[in-house]
């Protein structure tokens, strides 16, 4: 390369973390700075694992790339998702990704406790930047900030304020850490009590080991039993460990405890800290937030409330989303008809019309009531009612073999159980942590809801219940409540069993209520459209085309051809019919006027539905010559003929593609195990399609689509699957000619989906999570024999009874 | 003196001390339950367990278990 004089500044690639309480908004700030749209909700621990993001300046050639972890108070860690916090802090997650900077997020309604874990940060070492959020609740709570004081209380560090949800101050902070990034050198910043600081001293002095700064001793000292103190222990034996006895007892001679002489020094120096720069003009109050709280957790209406309000979450997923999914289902017919009609037949037009269409088409119906739950759902984490729900039901879930805090991760597990088992890394205790892990799957996913949906309104009546609640949206709760209520049961069996658990521990901070932005919500709300649709767009679609191509194959053979010589030989003698019929009217020699008015007259009668039209087209009739009436007789023969021949090629067409289907791959592989699955009342079709979604539960609608469509030889892509369903008949056996669904084989279904594990994702979760493919496979067969067994259960019981 | 979860709802009180110490002690100071502050105990949960408090600007809400670690010191007489 030529040495030019001016050189361009070389890039370099800066890991900012940004850190901070939990709940204070660090995501909502990262997300502002980054543009990504990673979850915001009020309540504490909803960003459990790090996540990266990257921005750029102008004028400066280096790529900043930013780390939004978890929430902490301390950088002693309490729960695992505090640990992820704390490691990736340090710099111990990922050594090429520690951290060159750390943006530590306060919010400026509770800055006292903020500071501990400030003043904790800072002791690492790194430049630090401090993001004043919430400036705009300061004022309501009557809060002035001396903001030039702060950063010299602060000893120079940057402090800028910040309203991360309106996006003010964002260019500030993001100037902010730019210069800080180039500062060459950190001052040694420590917060201790100056005794505390001897003791690291002569801990040094003793070691006589360069190596080992003071921060790190100041940190070994107090972490007991943690990473810090083993690895000091591991690289300095037996010497280390005496030597970190000594400075440990002295501290507990001075301050009475090791925590005491921790948490004293840096309380004390956040209250002296917070006096000088922050003015109270009142006492703070959350005066709003408390009135609400005496009826949300009163204790009585608490737990009617919320019962309330997730009978209405039921009830609106029904009533709302319907007359939306009619219109995409009317849509998705018309697009089946006009693709069929405008493509010659063949496997292509078959893999669109009935594959893609009528499968994957099927599943994209249930768009709306996805929207409508996640509208819901969005609301009420960013409303702050979460944790609340955590405190009404703690006692009655721990009783269980959970906690409070599995609330939040089994109720994000409505969404899906994937980032409900992430969200289990807020729960400190590791076996009340597995067993949420395990029963997790059992609440009911959105994946599920299509399933729900489509057999609630195929085969559950609709019906008003005691004036308000549809029968449809209650039985949908009650599949919710289903999940939930075997849930208990498998913890409880669990606790007793297997994984034996102490109460753990609970506690938590109560956020303050707040109007959810519309904002958050809708990009909740998009973020899980935007994955329903392409999950239908990819896994689905793959496995769709699948079942697709085996339902379609093998085309040929003697079935087929027969067929198609009985179809041609009653076109023919149709033909014949209608051209002798035709020759007779000819003979009548009727002008082209007279002809058409008999013609008119004919359709007119065909047509009639009252008595009073009957007679006002028998008026016309008596208008007409005896010729024409013969001309109106003749063509309502060649009519009726027409009808006729028309009906039995749709029939036999009918017999056609069901034969073909029986004899594809998929028929011939269904009916080997039609029998495994014939306890729970499902004929091979059920069977292949469930057995088809074990990866992702939506596949069953698909299947059940793409079977139907290519069961039924006339193109009937424009009739919803609902409709084919209902018509389904046995083909043989003893129930041949009866109707394959009832509501006894809808419930089977749907208990069978409520209980099984089908999904690829949640099963590698949880192995993840958990460290061990034990638990993953563990929950994958005992759902697995679960479903299988209620599901017989549920069949034989309703069958009898006659449903 | 008297421990946290002794207090009756709508009480007040001052935090002096921890009854021995342990990581719980260390959370709830972390949390806010620093010796001189006031705490008032908000509420129970319907089932009695857990308790909400708040300490200084926030909410917080912990078991019987965990505040009867907290040694308090009763501010006003029993308001109910
Ligand atoms: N009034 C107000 N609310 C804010 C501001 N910034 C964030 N919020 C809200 O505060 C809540 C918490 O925001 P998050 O960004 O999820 O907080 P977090 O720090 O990432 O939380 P965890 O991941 O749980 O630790 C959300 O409801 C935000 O909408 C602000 O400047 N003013
Ligand atoms: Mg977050």
């Amino acid at each position: 390369m030529q040495d030019v004089g001016l050189k361009p500044p070389r890039s370099k690639t800066i890991h900012v973390a940004v850190c901070g309480n939990p709940n204070c908004g660090k995501t909502t700030i990262f997300n502002a700075i980054t543009g990504l749209r990673q979850k915001v909700a009020n309540y504490p621990g909803v960003t459990v694992e790090k996540t990266t993001g990257q921005f750029q300046l102008k004028d400066d050639p280096n790529i900043y790339t930013l780390i939004d972890i978890p929430g902490s108070y301390s950088l002693s860690a309490f729960s695992p998702d505090e640990y992820v916090a704390v490691q990736a802090l340090l710099g111990e997650l990922d050594k090429s990704a520690a951290p060159d900077l750390i943006v530590n997020i306060i919010d400026v309604t509770n800055i006292d406790r903020a500071l501990y874990l400030l003043f904790q940060v800072m002791q690492i070492g790194k430049p630090v930047v401090v993001g004043l959020n919430m400036m705009d609740l300061a004022d309501k709570r009557g809060l002035t900030i001396d903001i030039p004081r702060l950063e010299k209380e602060l000893g120079g560090v940057p402090v800028i304020p910040l309203i991360g949800s309106r996006g003010k101050g964002i260019e500030e902070l993001k100037a902010a850490i730019a210069l800080q990034a180039s500062v060459p050198h950190v001052p040694h910043r420590d917060f201790y009590h100056p005794l505390i600081g001897l003791t690291a001293d002569k801990m040094i002095h003793q070691m006589q080991n360069g190596h080992v700064t003071r921060a790190e001793y100041l940190r070994v000292l107090f972490d007991i039993n943690g990473p810090a103190e083993k690895a000091f222990i591991k690289e300095h034996g037996e010497k280390g460990k005496i030597l970190l006895d000594d400075g440990r007892k002295s501290l507990i001679g001075e301050f009475g405890s090791l925590t005491i002489a921790e948490t004293q020094s840096l309380t004390q120096r956040a209250a002296q800290v917070t006096e000088k720069s922050v003015h109270a003009r009142r006492s703070t109050s959350r005066s709003r937030s408390e009135k609400i709280d005496k009826y949300l957790l009163h204790p009585v209406l608490g737990p009617i409330v919320l019962m309330l309000i997730m009978g209405f979450i039921f009830q609106s997923i029904f009533s709302w989303a319907e007359p939306i999914m009619n219109g995409i289902d009317s849509l998705f017919g018309a697009l089946a008809g006009w693709v069929g009609s405008s493509m010659a037949e063949g496997p292509l037009q078959s893999l669109l019309v009935d594959g893609i269409i009528g499968g994957v088409g099927s599943v994209l119906i249930f768009l709306p009531q996805i929207i409508i739950l996640f509208l819901f759902i969005a609301f009420l984490e960013d409303s702050g009612y979460m944790p609340r729900v955590a405190f009404l039901v703690d006692r009655a879930f721990s009783w269980c073999g959970l906690s409070g805090k599995s609330f939040i991760p089994l109720l994000s597990s409505f969404a899906c159980a994937v980032p409900g088992i992430m969200a289990t890394r807020v729960i400190e205790d590791r076996k009340l942590r597995i067993i949420t892990i395990l029963v997790a799957p059992l609440m009911t996913c959105s994946a599920r809801l299509p399933v729900y949906a489509i057999m609630i309104a195929a085969f559950i009546p609709y019906t008003i219940l005691l004036g308000f609640l549809n029968s449809h949206g209650v039985v949908l709760g009650m599949l919710y409540l289903l999940g939930l209520i075997v849930a208990v049961l498998v913890s409880l069996i669990l606790k007793r069993t297997v994984l034996k658990t102490q109460r753990g521990t609970f506690m938590m901070e109560m956020p303050s209520y707040k109007v959810p932005t519309l904002q958050s919500i809708l990009v909740r709300v998009f973020n899980r459209a935007k994955s329903f649709v392409l999950r239908a767009g990819t896994v689905i679609l793959a496995i769709t085309i699948l079942i697709w191509a085996l339902s379609y194959y093998p085309r040929a053979g003697d079935a087929s051809t027969d067929y198609q010589s009985r179809i041609a030989s009653i076109e023919s003698t149709t033909s014949q019919q209608v051209a002798m019929i035709d020759a007779e009217i000819s003979r009548l020699a009727l002008s082209p006027e007279q002809q058409e008015a008999s013609l008119f007259a004919g359709a007119r009668f065909a047509l009639v539905e009252s008595p009073d039209e009957l007679a006002a087209v028998r008026d016309e009739l008596y208008l007409l010559r005896p010729d024409q009436l013969a001309a109106v007789e003749l063509s309502h023969f060649r009519r009726t003929v027409e009808l006729a021949s028309l009906e039995q090629i749709a029939t036999l067409e009918n017999d056609r593609a069901g034969a073909h289907l029986r004899n594809s791959y998929l028929g011939r592989m269904g009916r080997t195990v039609e029998p495994l699955f014939a306890p729970l009342g499902w004929d091979w079709k059920i069977t292949m399609a469930t057995l088809a979604s074990f990866p992702a539960r939506e596949v069953i609608i698909a299947t059940l689509g793409t079977i139907y469509n290519l069961g039924s030889g006339v193109d009937e892509g424009s009739s919803s699957l609902v409709q084919k369903m209902r018509d389904a008949k046995w083909e043989d056996g003893a129930k041949a000619g009866l109707p394959v669904f009832s509501p006894a084989v809808a419930l089977s279904i749907m208990v069978f989906f409520a209980l099984c594990c089908q999904c690829g994702a949640t099963v590698v979760t949880i192995k993840q999570e958990t460290g061990a493919w034990r638990y993953a496979i563990g929950v994958f067969i005992y759902m697995t024999v679960l479903a299988y067994l209620a599901a017989m259960l549920v069949y034989q019981l309703f069958s009898r009874i006659g449903w | 003196m008297t421990y946290l979860n002794k207090l009756n709802p709508g009480q007040r009180a001052k935090v002096v001390g921890y009854r021995h110490d342990s990581p719980i002690a260390r959370r709830l100071t972390e949390l806010g339950l620093i010796p001189g502050r006031t705490v008032t105990y908000l509420r129970n949960a319907p089932l009695q367990d857990p308790l909400e408090i708040q300490v200084g600007p926030s909410c917080l809400s912990l078991r019987h278990a965990e505040a009867s670690l907290v040694a308090v010191e009763v501010e006003e007489p029993t308001s109910l």
